[in-house]
This record gives C-alpha cells, structure tokens and sequence, in this order.
C-alpha cells in the first residue's frame, strides 16, 4: 500500500499552521459538528471509528473519554501528552510544528464530550519551537472564538495553556506526566486497581482525559467524516483501525515521517523511506526503543497493525521505526539502549532503578571485550525480575529490547564475549562505535 | 555513575532561612509569574515554571538563591524546590554552565550515524570533556538522551535551536559563529521557554499595555 496520508496531509503547506490557512482546508468543521451534536454523540463517534490511543500503549480512546462522570461535580481536564521522548519517535514535533490547529481542535472536541474545562498540553522543554506554534495557534483560537467564553454560542467555556517540561523521559508516562504538572518530580504514581484511573482522579484529583498528540489530531477528521468512514481504513487487519504516523530514522536514505494505513508491511515501509542506506537489512526497531528488535527476515514479513505486529514479535508502540544495517554492532545498539534507560529511570522502584543500572554495566563490560559467558543468563535473569515488576511501564521498556535481542541476535552476543571483540568491523562500524573501542578481528 | 562524596556534601551551604532571602527577580519577572499562576488552580503547579524564570533571571543556572527565591515567592519550602530542579536535566542546579551549552544527542538514532565520532571531534576541538566547561567560560559540551529530531541525526541542540544533520565541518562553522555572539545562549532558552507559555493577553498585561 502507498503513504495514506491524513494527518500529515498538509504539513508541507506553510500557511495551514496559522488559523485561516486551517480553516480554508476545512479546519474546525470537525468542532462546529461537534458542538452542534449530543456529547454522547461524540463519544459514539469516536467509539464506532475504532481509533486506539497512538502514544504507545493503544488503548482504546473512547473509553477514555466515556469514562468521565456525565454528572459533573468537578473541574474536568483535557491533558495532551506532548511530552515526545521515546528514542526514534518524532512525529509529535511535526504535528505540532506544522499542523497545530489539527491538535487543539481535537482537544476542544474531547474538552466538548466531556464537559471538559480546562486544556493542558505538556510539551517537553527542548521542544521550543513546538511551544512556539502551539502557542501561536492557542491565541489564533482564542481570538476566533473556538476557546475562552460562551465557545461558538453554545454557553460552554473551554481554557487552553501550554505548559513546558524541564528534560525527563519518565514525564512521557502519563501519572508523572501528572505528577509534574502538579509541580513535582516526574515520577509515577499508583495505578488502577490500586489508585482510581486519571478519567476518575487525576490533575488535582478532578476526572482527567489524557491523551497523544497524534491521537487528537485524529479526532476532527473523524467528527467530519465520521466514525465509520474511518474504521474503512485499516480494515485488513485484526483491530487496528486508520492511520498511524512512523517516524523512520536510522540507515535509510530519506528519513522522515510517513503516514500509513494499518495494515501495510514494514517492507513497504521501508520503500517508502528509500531503501537501506550503507548496506543490506540487518534488524529493526518497529516502535521506538521500547519494543523487542526485528530480524530482517521477521522485518520483511510483518504487517503493521497493533496485533499484527504483536504476532511478528514486537509492537506498534509510539512509531519510531529505526532500520539498521549490516554494518551495527547489536550489542553496542542493545548497549545504548540500556544505557537510556539507566539513565531516565526515574528511581522511584527498585526493579528499574537497579536492574538497568546492571544491565548497562553489564553489556557495557561485553562491549569492551571483558564479557563472561554467564553475563547472558544473568541479562535474561534481570530482565525477567524487571519484567512485570516494576512500578511503570518504563521499566517493562527497559526489559523488552535487551531480552528481545538476546532471543533474536543470541550469536551476535556470544561472538562478542568469546573473542572479545564485535562480530562486524569496517569502517562503518567504527564510526558508529564509542571509544573505547574493542580489538579489531586477527 | 557519579558517585557523591561525602566530602562533597561537607562544603554545601545550608539552605537560607526565609529571612535571608534576596528578592532579585525584575520587575517583569514578577509579572510574568503573577500571569503564569493564573493557569493553574495551585501555586505548586507553577513551580516548573517559575524555575524557568528564575534561570532566566540567574543568567542561566539555579544557584541556591535562585531555589530560596521561588520557594519563598510559591511558598513552598527549600527542600522541595530543590527536589524537583534537581530531578530535571534542564535546569542546571548549583553550577553555572558556559554561556553556550553544546547537547549533543547520542542516543540510538544518532548512535546510528555517527554521533560519536562527531562528539569526539567538538570535544578535541573545544579540548573538553562531557560536562566541562572551555577555560574562557563560552562552551559547555554535555551528551543528551533523545532530542526527538532522529530524521536529522546526528542532531545537537544549543539554546532553542536544533542543528541537524551535522557533520564535522558545519559544526565548526557553529561553533565559529557562537564564539561572536557574547550574550549567553542559555539564558535565550529559558527566556523563550517562559514565553512560550505565556499567552498574547498575559503578555500585554507583563508589558502594561
């Protein structure tokens, strides 16, 4: 299947990113629908579209926002999660450069089906220019009527702030997302069973709505065109409906941003993106660092698609799909991994704070040649005591890519701490390993 | 891993009391804040922000009397100011950096393309180490987990700017143009992450219009 492109159809035009450049495109049509329907209504639109949450988890997004009390007693919060830090993933900075209004639309659509009355979106401190186009479009919105006071006569009042992070990767999980908002450390909190779910207490204690970039930019499409209009695409695979945005980085000649239908093959995926660059299919990392790496055999059959993907033995996650090629060390790409993850683990719980701080010394020892042969028993020993044990996802983040390459690439490892040096070598090699670098082959 | 020394800690200075505290933010600042506290329901919320204004204010760092001051202007206490700067990479609690801070990104994407062999050329150029400061106080290098710009790897962020796709030869052409420019970069950061989230009515009102 060709590019699909929705989302990131007009992202190339300069003038879509200030309001009247949106709305000669058919920009806000999707809001006015909405104010003029039952808030129910939405609700079931969305619902029959399908559409699952694009942040990495999938979860489907009408129950998030079914989930919120219908009898208000309560402030209601409409939080976006701008805060893109997954290693791959850049499709949230376009979004938000290039089609803000896209995202503040749908935010005041959720803010509509569920009372909503305030609008935050936490964007991550290095993105500035994001927050500066996002800014921009906020006080665009104000100025048309689509937020403040009495919104399009409806009597409803809608408010909208950009709030900025400082620099933590753990911020992109939505309770420390929360948490630092709430002006604390960016570290998770109780979940449900344990606590209530965000759409019952969460900024403040009051129902919040959380949701990706991307997945409120699809939102206005669907009110427009309705739910099932959109359910059409990606009908070929099991439940994954629309579009999805991979952000393709790594050895490929045009990196970048493509927009898909679910259901198309990573293989085309690939074509998309040009080809491989610098040599032939090595792995690759369909979702972000968080998901198990790809053989290039396992590449070249996987259908994109959240169940899909999950067969192929890996996820969808956030869309940060890196193609490698034959000159990458696998252990120094698992390495650096781990090494991001001992590095943003936020520290709250044990199994995360000390099992990636291990797991980077100890692919750190094997990558500079004093590997032992049990440190690959003792990898998979950590990963399953992190596994399912930690207090967030991130820390079944940090498991997943080391126990993946470990079931994938088993040779890679045990060629490296047999001989003490990396199973490729070349120049290629070179300039993407750090110092200090292993012996070169005899 | 760094490893905190207990000798380390022997030489740092208490938090001030209250009534030791210097008020240093401008005018402005403090209108800026007065704005951004009507964003949210609490004055705790406002603490990431006012952080920003505070290392605006401070020439680009947090020393200890830039925490006394937004813990006394929130009313919070020290210890918790300083609990959520430090958690976060951005703010530079303590220690001023050079007045041009190099993050230069190599997680895996960059790691990909060479982000290495282009972090040892400005460390050699610059003839520092990650985390150190050059002798005339212009360039900070530090390596950054993912800036979230891997379509342009290998990236590097300085001040609000990202510079990608760089190689060896448009980096010292970088660097070569920052060593003109005598304010501190750093400072810019922080002043246009404040204003990004400030919206045009709250800005009228911080320039009295």
């Amino acid at each position: 299947m060709p590019e699909t492109r929705l989302l990131l159809k007009h992202s190339g035009d300069a003038a879509y990113r200030s309001i009247q450049g949106y709305m000669d495109k058919g920009g806000y049509a999707g809001l006015k629908k909405a104010l003029s329907m039952d808030r129910q209504a939405v609700i079931d639109e969305i619902k029959a579209s399908g559409l699952r949450g694009r942040g990495g988890a999938g979860f489907p997004t009408w129950i998030k926002w079914n989930g919120i009390e219908k009898e208000k007693t309560k402030p209601h919060y409409i939080l976006c999660n701008a805060d893109e830090g997954e290693p791959g993933t850049f499709k949230d900075k376009e979004l938000m450069e290039n089609t803000p209004h896209l995202m503040i639309e749908g935010m005041i659509i959720a803010g509509w089906a569920t009372q909503g009355d305030v609008g935050y979106v936490y964007i991550r401190g290095e993105f500035v220019d994001c927050a500066r186009a996002v800014k921009k479009a906020i006080d665009e919105a104000y100025e048309a009527g689509f937020l403040g006071k009495n919104i399009q006569g409806t009597g409803w009042n809608f408010d909208m702030y950009v709030h900025l992070g400082a620099g933590s990767y753990e911020c992109g999980e939505e309770s420390a997302l929360m948490s630092s908002l709430m002006g604390e450390r960016g570290m998770p909190r109780l979940k449900f069973p344990h606590a209530p779910l965000p759409t019952v207490a969460g900024l403040w204690d009051c129902p919040t709505v959380i949701n990706n970039v991307e997945t409120y930019a699809c939102a206005p499409y669907i009110l427009v065109n309705g739910g099932e209009w959109y359910a059409t695409l990606g009908a070929s695979t099991k439940n994954s409906r629309g579009t999805k945005i991979f952000s393709v980085s790594g050895h490929v000649n045009r990196p970048g941003n493509y927009e898909i239908e679910f259901g198309t093959t990573l293989a085309e995926l690939l074509e998309m993106a040009g080809g491989m660059k610098g040599g032939t299919l090595k792995a690759c990392v369909p979702g972000g660092s968080s998901v198990p790496i790809l053989n290039a055999e396992q590449t070249m059959n996987a259908v994109i698609g959240y169940e899909e993907m999950v067969d192929a033995g890996s996820m969808v996650g956030s869309g940060g799909c890196m193609f490698l090629n034959e000159h990458t060390c696998i252990v120094t790409f698992i390495w650096r991994t781990a090494l991001f993850y001992a590095r943003e683990s936020c520290g709250k719980c044990t199994p995360c704070r000390e099992g990636t701080a291990w797991m980077e010394q100890i692919l750190d020892r094997i990558r500079k040649g004093g590997g032992r042969m049990e440190d690959i028993e003792l990898l998979k020993e950590i990963c399953s005591q992190i596994d399912g044990r930690s207090f967030c996802g991130l820390g079944d983040a940090a498991a997943w890519p080391v126990a993946g390459a470990l079931k994938v690439f088993p040779e890679e490892f045990e060629y490296f701490i047999r001989h003490g040096h990396s199973i490729v070598d070349g120049p290629e090699y070179r300039r993407m390993a750090p110092e200090p670098l292993t012996p070169a082959k005899v | 891993m760094d490893v905190i020394q207990i000798s380390d800690l022997r030489g740092r200075p208490r938090a001030p009391r209250p009534e030791e505290v210097n008020l240093n933010f401008s005018e402005k600042a403090v209108r800026e804040l007065e704005q951004l506290l009507n964003h949210y329901p609490d004055k705790k919320s406002a603490i990431l922000p006012c952080l920003w204004i505070a290392q605006r204010e401070y020439g680009g760092y947090l020393p200890s009397e830039a925490i006394a001051e937004v813990a006394l202007r929130l009313d919070r206490s020290y210890a918790e100011i300083e609990g959520v700067a430090t958690f976060y990479t951005m703010y530079h609690v303590g220690h001023p950096t050079g007045k041009h801070l190099i993050e230069v990104c190599t997680c895996l994407s960059c790691h990909l393309c060479g982000a290495y062999r282009l972090a040892d050329h400005i460390k050699s150029k610059l003839g520092i180490d990650w985390g150190e400061t050059t002798p005339d106080g212009m360039f900070t290098i530090e390596e950054v987990e993912c800036l979230d710009a891997c379509d342009r790897a290998p990236v590097l962020q300085i001040s609000d700017q990202y510079y990608g796709p760089v190689d060896d030869k448009t980096v010292d052409a970088i660097l070569e143009k920052l060593k003109s420019e005598t304010s501190p970069s750093t400072v810019r950061l922080a002043d246009e992450i404040v204003q990004a989230q400030l919206h045009k009515r709250d800005q009228e009102k911080v320039s009295g219009n």
